[in-house]
């Protein structure tokens, strides 16, 4: 059992723009090296409610708890430094940083990356970034374009590489905004190495939003089905993927589609 | 002091003529078109050149002027700003560009000119005096001749399928986004009726104080940054509003403390951005 | 030969500006168009501690760029709040704001619209030594200026221009990175203003207006953004131009607008053609 210490939890967020309701209630848990999905159809709010967790929106209605502390209502940045980190589904790289330097750029607390730091020895500590920002592109088959401007590759490679960004941040908990929409089926199995390598072998807690079943079926540990506003079905995976609600409502739609 | 209010709605008519154009072109396309002030200042030496010059009739000298402003706005977005947009340039490299226009015309006129204060009028002004005070009927003038303006162009705005379409760019980036690439009737349409607003202040500024190299740019400055006290969120009510306020302070800035006009509009517009970042209607 | 050491000394001048410029402009992608203002700050404080209060020129030119990079500071905190043409527009009312601050509150000696008179240490007097004086300044900036670009706060700033957004969802605030670039921007600026005095011998408020602030766009943008080479390139090519126009003999009221009407035709030629300027990395951003 995970105590609430270690946990990223919502607890009954509502969100609204202007007067139209996104979503109503929404609760959720991700356990340290646990992996939480959301799924659900498009507009749904999924992206919302990363937006929501992380800052960038203020709900009308909930509260988001990191280690038992109130996250919410606390700017974006001082979010991620408390260790929630997300990606987006629209891939924000930093173009004419290199695929490394877009890594390197996610390490926080580097020496020389201020004015005065600049003119001290960074040398060393911009050495080891480098080798943990190349065996995070490693993982993902990247270290080949690594030093190739990022705004030039393939939209995957972009995604895999806003991936390691987010993983490099050292951030307890990540958000994944579709990872794995857009990216070519052969770059799956690195993305899903990355995923059990933050979770499995470094004990972070990943919050997986995917429209890809096969995928949330192969990685989650818990499911929830964002739909109309509320949540449809929450639970183990097999539980939900198997439910009679989901599987006319949402998944039967998918497999149609 | 009521003199003083009057010439600051005077002034307030010039600048809003300018603003409201620029705001058009800003709200719709998303270009930041400081070449205005220079489309702006051509109409008054066109009118000069022909007026005072070579003395042709006022109403000839003025329609001419006012062509080739619309004209010139015309030539600058399909010559310039669309190539560069078409050629993958952002909205910033069009407005460098623009800038670039300012540069040459005002080396150019400079040249032309040598400098000296371009006056096209060739009577002397005619005053009213109501209760003590002298009003210059021109300044009556202006403001009427901006009311109608500003009729024309709600009329045109809100009644003609093309002005429907104007209006429907401000309300959507998207599809401002898509014109922006294009040349369509909308498009030019924009440019030739801010471009002739600009023209008429040109005229006028160059038939009341005269004109000179700079005016184009101090004009220009002004009318942004009634345009940033308005907001663009709507074209008409924010331009003249923000027109209106400069004017007034300008015209009593100027007469209290002449060397501190320009540091005065600095001023409020920092002061107000800091309350209302998108301008009073924004 | 003087004359030649002048132009030198002019072209290092406006290399340490748009050393300035194109970390602030082409780096991190703030587009400042009032910088002439931190250049006259520098110019004025430089000028002022050395004439009236006889600090040694050394130390007034530091004492300028602390002033410069201060004032840069304290000018952007309110300008953040506007963003992309609204800022533009907030820094070119600088332009404005400081020219009439200098022209109205600004010392003068005596007769005329500036200030003249500094006393240069021995090393730096006469043609030949002040140019390599100011040469061996240009040098260091340039050196500081190349630590930057290559430490991982260069990175920082880099990062900063193409996506904020992103920065800040990596848990790192673009504000602060836009704040200590401006700084460093003004700070370079004042030296410069500093050194612009000495090597005119007579600063006036005329110096200091947005015609300076445009031609170091020029300059930068000529010689190319985000690159240390550019901000060599543009100075040296723009300014032997122009002093090559002198030399051979234009009149002298043909040579100021002659000079701006090229610096527009320029601008116009590289937007159309050649965005990222001669050896730039990337164009003016979005
Ligand atoms: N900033 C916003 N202002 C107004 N409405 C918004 C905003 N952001 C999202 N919405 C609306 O909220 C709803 C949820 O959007 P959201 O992007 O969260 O859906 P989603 O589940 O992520 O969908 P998808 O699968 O397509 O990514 C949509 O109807 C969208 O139009
Ligand atoms: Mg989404």
């Amino acid at each position: 059992m995970t105590s609430a210490n270690s946990q990223l939890r919502a607890e009954g967020l509502s969100m609204r723009f202007g007067g139209v309701r996104v979503f109503e209630d929404i609760s959720f848990t991700v356990d340290l090296g646990g992996i939480t999905a959301c799924i659900g159809p498009n507009g749904a709010g999924k992206s919302t409610l990363v937006n929501v967790v992380c800052g960038v929106y203020i709900p009308v209605g909930g509260q988001t708890f990191l280690n038992g502390e109130m996250i919410t209502g606390t700017s974006t940045v001082e979010i991620v430094r408390r260790g929630i980190c997300r990606t987006f589904q629209d891939v924000r790289i930093f173009p004419t940083l290199t695929a490394i330097e877009n890594v390197l750029a996610g390490i926080p607390r580097q020496r020389g990356e201020g004015v005065l730091s600049a003119f001290t020895n960074f040398g060393p500590s911009e050495r080891s970034n480098r080798n943990a920002a190349m065996s995070l592109l490693d993982d993902l088959a990247l270290s080949g374009v690594a030093s190739r401007p990022a705004g030039e590759l393939p939209f995957g490679q972009q995604k895999l590489i806003a991936l390691a960004r987010a993983a490099a941040t050292g951030a307890r908990f990540v958000l994944l905004d579709e990872p794995a929409a857009g990216v070519e089926l052969s770059l799956l199995p690195n993305i899903a190495k990355l995923v059990r390598r933050l979770t499995r072998t470094e004990g972070r807690g990943v919050l997986l939003i995917e429209h890809n079943v096969d995928f949330v079926r192969e990685l989650a540990d818990q499911v929830f089905v964002l739909q109309g506003g509320g949540v449809l079905a929450s639970g183990s995976v097999q539980q939900v993927l198997n439910d009679e609600r989901v599987i006319k409502e949402y998944l039967g739609r998918v497999y149609d589609a | 002091m009521i003199q003083t209010l009057i010439i600051g709605l005077g002034l307030a008519g010039y600048y809003a003529l300018v603003a409201v154009g620029f705001a058009l072109i800003f709200a719709t396309l998303r270009i930041f078109h400081v070449a205005h002030g220079t489309v702006f200042i051509t109409a008054g030496y066109v009118f000069w050149y022909m007026h005072r010059i070579h003395g042709i009739s006022l109403a000839i000298s003025a329609t001419a002027a006012i062509a080739a402003a619309a004209a010139l706005g015309l030539a600058i977005d399909r010559f310039l700003y669309l190539p560069i947009m078409r050629r993958g340039g952002g909205m910033f490299s069009v407005f460098i560009a623009s800038l670039g226009i300012v540069l040459v015309f005002d080396a150019i006129y400079l040249v032309l000119t040598s400098g000296v204060i371009a006056v096209a009028r060739t009577t002397s002004m005619e005053l009213w005096t109501v209760g003590g005070a002298a009003i210059r009927k021109f300044d009556l003038g202006i403001m009427g001749l901006v009311a109608l303006t500003y009729f024309l162009l709600y009329l045109w705005l809100h009644r003609t399928r093309t002005g429907l379409e104007v209006r429907g760019l401000t309300d959507n980036e998207q599809l401002a986004a898509a014109v922006g690439m294009n040349v369509d009737q909308t498009r030019n349409a924009i440019f030739l009726v801010a471009s002739a607003m600009a023209g008429l202040a040109g005229v006028l500024t160059a038939y009341d104080g005269g004109i000179t190299s700079d005016s184009g740019n101090r004009t220009l400055f002004i009318a942004v940054v009634a345009v940033i006290l308005g907001g663009v969120r709507n074209i008409l009510l924010g331009s003249i509003t923000g027109s209106l306020a400069l004017g007034i302070i300008t015209a009593y800035a100027g007469f209290f403390y002449p060397e501190w006009v320009t540091f005065c509009i600095f001023a409020i517009m920092i002061i107000l951005i800091l309350f209302r970042p998108k301008g009073l209607f924004g | 030969m003087d004359h030649l050491f002048y132009i030198a000394t002019l072209m290092s001048v406006w290399i340490i500006f748009s050393l300035g410029a194109n970390l602030v402009i082409g780096y991190t992608g703030l587009m400042a168009m009032g910088q002439a203002a931190y250049l006259g700050v520098g110019a004025y404080t430089a000028a002022v501690l050395n004439i009236f209060f006889h600090v040694p020129f050394p130390i007034a030119a530091l004492a300028a760029m602390a002033v410069s990079a201060l004032v840069a500071v304290a000018t952007l905190l309110p300008l953040q709040r506007l963003e992309g043409f609204y800022f533009a527009l907030g820094t070119l009312g600088l332009n404005f704001l400081f020219f009439d601050l200098f022209h109205n509150l600004a010392p003068r000696v005596e007769g005329s619209e500036g200030l003249y008179g500094l006393e240069l240490p021995a090393f730096a007097t006469g043609a030949r030594n002040l140019f390599l004086s100011v040469l061996a300044v240009t040098i260091v900036s340039a050196l500081a200026c190349w630590r930057l670009d290559a430490s991982p706060y260069g990175r920082a700033l880099r990062a900063t221009r193409d996506r904020p957004d992103a920065l800040r969802s990596i848990g790192k605030e673009p504000r602060m990175f836009q704040i200590s670039v401006w700084a460093v921007g003004g700070a370079l600026a004042g030296l410069a203003g500093a050194l612009y005095g000495a090597t005119l011998f007579y600063i006036d408020p005329t110096l200091f207006t947005l015609n300076t602030s445009i031609a170091i766009l020029v300059f930068i943008g000529v010689g190319g953004l985000a690159s240390l080479a550019g901000s060599v390139l543009g100075p040296v090519l723009l300014i032997g131009f122009t002093e090559g126009l002198r030399y051979v003999g234009l009149p002298s009221t043909l040579t100021g607008p002659l000079q701006s009407g090229l610096y527009g035709l320029l601008l116009i030629v590289l937007m159309l053609f050649r965005r990222q300027g001669l050896v730039g990395k990337h164009d003016f951003r979005e």
